[in-house]
């Protein structure tokens, strides 16, 4: 059936059929009367997929897969996905990134410990919505947060963007922009189309310009979190 | 010769990035980073064009002797060819 949300200032029509997507959506279902875009994935294209990824559960191929489309359809909309986990604190979205398994979500619960939840939220636990917009860059909440259901339907001003590696001693490091260019490159969605490409790069710009970004290693502490925040925070 | 179809050049915050699209992202997902002399080289090389071409183009730009500019593109056109980015 069809269901209308808006995430990340989009009006999206989307075509679900199972529970997970369902659920996840929950948050974000909003009537409108303008459709920004329509999300669904034909039986075909359905089909193709479970039989390449025959690992993956109908209902998670929905969620993956829907996902996707969106974040796609992002780029057209001055927006693009980060693989990070989000913590908002003091009205500013912090953005740790990192290949799956590294520890991103396990950082960002520590500032929830550490500030507690009154004054720390995730927003995405895995893949927050940025947007280029005229007064700033922002980072949106969105239904498709990886494994957990940690996301909230709301926007901060994106603080900074932050790649995490594991270490024993918690050190971080400002890192140059031709640093930082691959690592995001690496963690969104690549589009094949060139327009596409050339708007992402456009925007990757602009961020650049504005935001900083960091290289952190980290431990599991609240020590882990301090080094973090007193370096990244952004004062309001 | 010419570069191969399937890449952009973009000046991203001050460095000079190329980047797969299409077909070519599938077997290539990385990034090219090029210094301004190899942008500039790029771009010229988006259209058919020959040695000679290039190097007098350059001149107008760069206060180097012809032989000194003729050498640094050929060098970085030989690493272009290996790298499989050129075509005849």
């Amino acid at each position: 059936m069809q269901e209308k949300i808006c995430v990340a200032g989009l009006n999206v029509a989307i075509n679900l059929k199972y529970n997970k997507t369902k659920n996840q959506i929950q948050k974000y279902v909003k009537d409108f009367e303008k459709q920004n875009l329509k999300i669904q994935i034909s039986d075909e294209e359905f089909l193709n997929i479970k039989n390449e990824l025959n690992y993956l559960s109908d209902e998670d191929i929905e969620y993956i897969y829907t996902g996707i489309a969106f974040y796609e359809a992002l780029l057209n909309f001055n927006g693009f996905m980060l693989h990070s986990s989000g913590v908002v604190v003091d009205g500013y979205a912090y953005l740790f990134s990192a290949d799956s398994g590294v520890g991103k979500s396990t950082h960002t619960d520590l500032y929830l410990k550490h500030f507690g939840a009154d004054k720390a939220k995730i927003i995405n636990d895995d893949k927050p919505a940025i947007k280029i917009k005229e007064d700033g860059i922002y980072v949106y909440g969105t239904p498709w947060s990886g494994k957990t259901d940690k996301n909230l339907n709301i926007k901060a001003k994106l603080g900074a963007i932050i790649f995490l590696e594991r270490s024993e001693n918690n050190w971080i490091e400002e890192i140059s922009n031709q640093e930082a260019i691959p690592l995001i490159l690496q963690q969104t969605i690549r589009p094949k189309d060139k327009n596409l490409i050339l708007k992402l790069l456009d925007m990757l710009d602009l961020l650049l310009k504005n935001v900083k970004v960091y290289k952190l290693g980290c431990n599991i502490s609240s020590e882990a979190v301090q080094t973090s925040y007193n370096k990244i925070k952004r004062e309001v | 010769m010419k570069i191969k179809d399937g890449y952009v050049l973009r000046n991203v915050a001050g460095n000079y990035i190329v980047v797969p699209f299409g077909e070519k992202s599938l077997d290539f997902s990385g990034l090219i980073t090029l210094n301004e002399l190899g942008a500039n080289i790029w771009n010229l090389l988006e259209k058919d064009t020959t040695l000679e071409e290039i190097t007098q183009n350059l001149l107008k730009e760069y206060d180097v002797s012809e032989d000194v500019l003729t050498n640094d593109v050929k060098e970085f056109i030989s690493q272009l060819k290996g790298a499989n980015l050129i075509e005849n």
